[in-house]
């Protein structure tokens, strides 16, 4: 891989420790690359959302290895010192919810981002426009996110995640709130991005509307992973 | 970068504002408690400073004459005009009673004056209207406290006393406005009853056998005249020639067994230690509740406001904001609460408590620094409480499940 | 495009702060200490004064005549009551004789006891007289012996001496007599002068002293006051100025007077100089002696000086002076005061010309360094 792309290797995650130990992740191997968007399914319980904190370096992982593109981000201990200017520059963060910044507005809560990332505030709205006129919500650029419907926010959410064009982006049921006509433009913005940009797009959903639409999709059980091919159908 | 401290007080602008206001008026009473402390002291230091005087000669052993009554013959003030050192020796009388005018009454101090001019020890060192009393009987300065006007004719004891002149904090130690009349006025006020007991004292005397002897005409009506004269003052003020040490010419009068001398200062310990300390004592205990309260007030407040971001502040970790800016984000705010506040507290206290609060209530520049600097810095360490729960937040609640 | 949006926050954040920001720089520098004092000012006038002076008097009457016994006794009636108008020499009242009237009685029964002691001692003295001159004869006939001559002689001398006796004695009865008659007399009151009754300080029946007064004339035509002034401002006092006399009963007239003369004795105790004053026109009806009376003696006006009121005048670390406005500054002048009228305008002898501008008023007290805000009128005083 040449800088993007995520693989991992024998991921495991135990929380506690003795007796009332519990190993969430046993050894979870997963690879995407660039530009594919995979799907992520398991039921709750399952470590399915040990797995995302864990790739998204939110929490440490007790073993395994974890590469993001030519750089090994874990290997039984983090090889990289700032996780917080890592998952700002490398890993992009889409919610079940909006999470919204309510105070600033639409444009700023996008282009929150860059700016943190050091880029000029001019320049960071402008990324952050960009991004709006490809999700077709540039016309509610000024708007508080308080005004915007609910799908609206949901693609402001995802610009949010895309903005700083990071490798890889983790999306955790990105179409839940949205109907079915919605979910498959989400998933079919998120493909565009994928083969624009070279993301590597990982989504966990259980939505059956969006299940079809996956090349490849990863379940996960009792801590371990099983890959399996997709229908990987196009959407319209 | 754009301040999300600022946005954020945009966006709730009218909660935030509406706050501030709420910690100003609580600012504002502690404001006002500390100057109403400061008039308290003050009170009792504007009397002194408008004697004009240096020295204070009282009755002997006692600690007058404001503190305890004092009663020195009116002819003591002679022998120390004498001595060394003295420019000027005026007596004085001092005697806190109602004084009517028309239908109303008000408590003051009348403060007998010697007859004299602008600049005699005890006369009012400067007016805010009319002018000085220049006749020996009738007439009144009296302070704007009273409610008086130019031209009024208070009722003191018997007399009528028409107000020629106004003063401005000419007030007791008490905090009750003086009114400056003729001494020899004063002394038949103060020390002469009123008609009906005037009356009874000379019935009285007309029964007592050895005064109403028939073989000695005259007798009884000399006895009845030297009890309606009156030889008393309260005090005796001083000024003192420059170059001279006060304490040696205190010292001097000392020596005569039947009187005692304060200084400037040490009257100064027997008003403010003395008179007023319990007073003060209980505003100044106030005074530290109020600002315990309102830090712990302000200390809420802050808290309240944080919790209510918590899952913004998640978000906001999440995507990668430097915990420093999160630390800015809440300080800012509880400074720019603190702020406002302040403002609104002094605006308050200056514009609105002092003017309505019965006493005097001096609000000093140093108090408005100090406070200030206290608001600020119990903004910052109640921050702290609230950086601690922010930082302690988990992004990871920001992904359910 | 971006940038307008965010102007428009701004404004409406600085249209909310500055009025709040505004008032809270104004209430720091305009109240409190750093705040200007507010003086009012006035400038140094060229005016004559008319200089007063003010004191307090009681109406009294200018002839008082107490009446009364020159012996103890009772008082047997009195004719008059107060308020009644007497005649020089009218009869007021009688004390009770007791036994002056049998005394007398007794003295004009020895009067004419000692007349007939005179007829009976004339009587021996005549036959004495002849006797003497019969034996002198008859020695000169050789028929008696000169003792028996002698003898007749000597009765002759002891009877022209009982003669002179009796005669003196009867001289002596007769000045009792007169003494005791006067004793009547004088118990009787009699009105010395025309005058009023002002007083009667016994009844019939009771016991008075010699020396008690029983009843009190006055004279209403002379009536005067009594009037004292405090000595530090009793300069200029001098006879014959005029005077206005307020009498405390009637609070709204004035009379005209003047001063009548100034005591020669002050009264060291209460420091004040005594005058008396007295009305140009009695007032009727006539004011109860012992009312209040207020009296203003105009003294003769003074050339045109320089005049500040008196409310200006201060005393700064021992000095008497004004505070002077200088080009905006404040300055302290000493001056030396003069004289000055009752409505508080004191003349300037030194330290101030004309058209100078003084402070007057001042809302506190003033320093070399005050700032000061010049007004018409200090808020405190209601117009």
């Amino acid at each position: 891989m040449d800088g993007k792309g995520i693989r991992i290797e024998g991921l495991k995650k135990r929380y506690g420790s003795g007796d009332t130990a519990v190993d969430a992740l046993k050894g979870v191997d997963m690879e995407v690359a660039p530009g594919e968007v995979v799907g992520l399914v398991g039921p709750s319980g399952s470590g399915k959302s040990t797995l995302l904190k864990c790739l998204g370096a939110i929490i440490e992982p007790t073993a395994g290895r974890m590469t993001l593109g030519d750089e090994i981000i874990y290997d039984g201990g983090w090889k990289v010192k700032d996780l917080r200017a890592l998952r700002r520059d490398k890993i992009g963060f889409i919610f079940q919810a909006p999470y919204l910044i309510p105070f600033l507005d639409v444009t700023d809560n996008v282009a929150l981002l860059p700016m943190l990332a050091g880029r000029p505030n001019p320049e960071a709205r402008r990324m952050a426009i960009e991004l709006f006129k490809a999700l077709e919500v540039e016309h509610r650029a000024r708007a508080m996110p308080s005004q915007l419907s609910g799908g609206e926010q949901q693609r402001v959410a995802i610009t949010r995640g895309l903005v700083n064009r990071p490798p890889v982006i983790l999306a955790d049921e990105p179409t839940a709130p949205l109907d079915s006509e919605r979910a498959l433009a989400v998933i079919r913005i998120l493909n565009d991005m994928a083969q624009q940009f070279e993301t590597a797009i990982i989504v966990v959903t259980h939505d059956e509307k969006i299940m079809p639409t996956f090349k490849r999709i990863y379940h996960i059980r009792d801590g371990v992973t099983y890959e399996e091919a997709g229908e990987g159908r196009a959407i319209a | 970068m754009i301040s999300l401290a600022g946005r954020d007080i945009m966006h709730s602008l009218g909660k935030f504002v509406f706050t501030g206001m709420g910690l100003g008026l609580l600012i504002g009473i502690t404001l006002s408690m500390a100057g109403i402390y400061r008039g308290l002291v003050d009170d009792g230091k504007a009397l002194l400073e408008n004697s004009g005087a240096d020295l204070w000669v009282v009755q002997r052993d006692t600690l007058g004459p404001y503190a305890e009554s004092s009663s020195i013959y009116d002819d003591v003030w002679r022998s120390i005009r004498g001595l060394p050192g003295v420019a000027r020796a005026a007596n004085a009388t001092y005697f806190t009673m109602q004084v009517r005018h028309g239908e109303r009454d008000v408590r003051a101090m009348v403060a007998g004056i010697t007859p004299g001019a602008p600049g005699t020890p005890g006369w009012p060192p400067y007016l805010v209207a009319g002018r000085q009393i220049t006749r020996g009987h009738y007439e009144a300065v009296a302070d704007v406290a009273t409610g008086f006007a130019l031209g009024d004719r208070l009722r003191i004891r018997r007399n009528l006393y028409t107000v020629v002149g106004l003063t401005r904090r000419m007030v007791s130690s008490g905090g009750d406005p003086i009114i400056f009349i003729p001494l020899k006025d004063a002394q038949e006020a103060q020390f002469l009853k009123d008609n009906d007991a005037i009356r009874q004292q000379r019935e009285r005397t007309a029964a007592n056998p050895a005064f109403n002897r028939p073989q000695v005409p005259g007798l009884l009506e000399a006895v009845i005249a030297s009890q309606s004269t009156n030889l008393y003052v309260n005090a005796v003020l001083v000024q003192m020639k420059p170059g001279y040490e006060v304490e040696e010419t205190a010292q001097a009068i000392r020596r005569w067994k039947r009187l005692t001398v304060y200084t400037r200062s040490q009257m100064e310990e027997i008003l403010i230690g003395k008179m007023i300390a319990t007073s003060a004592r209980q505003i100044f205990m106030f005074l530290v509740i109020l600002s315990l309260v309102s830090a712990a007030i302000v200390a809420f407040i802050i808290y309240t406001l944080t919790l209510g971001k918590i899952r913004e502040i998640a978000v906001l970790k999440l995507i990668g904001t430097k915990n420093r800016t999160i630390v800015g984000l809440i300080m800012q705010q509880a400074v720019a609460l603190g702020a406002i506040g302040f403002m609104v507290g002094k605006i308050t206290a200056t514009l609105v408590m002092a003017p309505i609060f019965p006493k005097y209530v001096l609000l000093q520049p140093l108090d408005s620094v100090i406070g200030f600097g206290a608001v600020m810095v119990i903004c910052m360490l109640s921050s702290i409480v609230s950086i601690r729960a922010a930082m302690k937040v988990d992004p990871a609640e920001a992904i359910g499940g | 495009m971006n940038r307008f949006p965010i102007q428009r926050r701004t404004l409406v954040m600085l249209a909310g702060f500055v009025p709040l920001i505004a008032l809270f720089v104004y209430v720091a520098l305009r109240s409190g200490a750093l705040a200007p004092v507010p003086v009012t000012v006035t400038t140094v006038e060229n005016r004559p004064v008319a200089p007063a002076l003010f004191g307090i008097g009681t109406v009294e009457a200018r002839y008082t005549y107490p009446i009364g016994p020159t012996y103890t006794g009772r008082v047997k009636r009195l004719d008059v009551e107060v308020g009644d108008h007497v005649e020089a020499g009218q009869v007021l009242g009688e004390m009770e004789p007791i036994d002056l009237d049998e005394r007398i009685r007794a003295m004009e029964a020895a009067l004419k006891r000692a007349a007939a002691q005179i007829d009976e001692a004339r009587a021996r003295h005549g036959y004495a007289q002849a006797q003497a001159r019969r034996y002198q004869r008859l020695l000169e006939a050789r028929t008696t012996s000169e003792e028996t001559v002698t003898t007749k002689k000597n009765e002759f001398q002891i009877a022209a001496a009982s003669l002179n006796a009796a005669q003196e004695e009867s001289v002596r009865v007769g000045a009792e007599l007169k003494a005791l008659i006067a004793q009547r007399e004088s118990l009787v009151f009699v009105a010395p002068a025309a005058g009023l009754v002002t007083a009667r300080h016994a009844d019939p029946g009771a016991t008075v002293v010699a020396g008690q007064a029983v009843v009190e004339l006055i004279d209403p035509a002379q009536l005067w006051i009594n009037v004292r002034f405090d000595q530090i401002n009793a300069r200029g006092l001098a006879a014959d100025l005029p005077a206005h006399i307020v009498l405390r009963s009637q609070a709204a007239e004035s009379r005209t007077g003047r001063v009548l003369r100034v005591e020669p004795l002050a009264d060291a105790v209460t420091e004040e100089t005594l005058a008396k004053a007295v009305f140009d026109e009695l007032p009727q009806p006539l004011p109860p002696l012992g009312e209040l009376a207020e009296v203003t003696v105009d003294l003769p006006p003074l050339a045109a000086g320089p005049v500040v009121p008196n409310a200006a005048i201060q005393r700064i670390d021992g000095q008497l002076g004004v505070w002077r406005v200088i080009d905006g500054d404040l300055r302290f002048t000493p001056v030396t005061p003069g004289v000055t009228d009752l409505d508080g305008h004191i003349q300037v002898r030194d330290g101030l010309e004309v058209d100078d501008e003084i402070i007057v008023y001042s809302a506190k007290a003033l320093h070399p360094r005050s700032r000061i805000r010049v007004v018409q009128r200090l808020t405190e005083v209601k117009p």
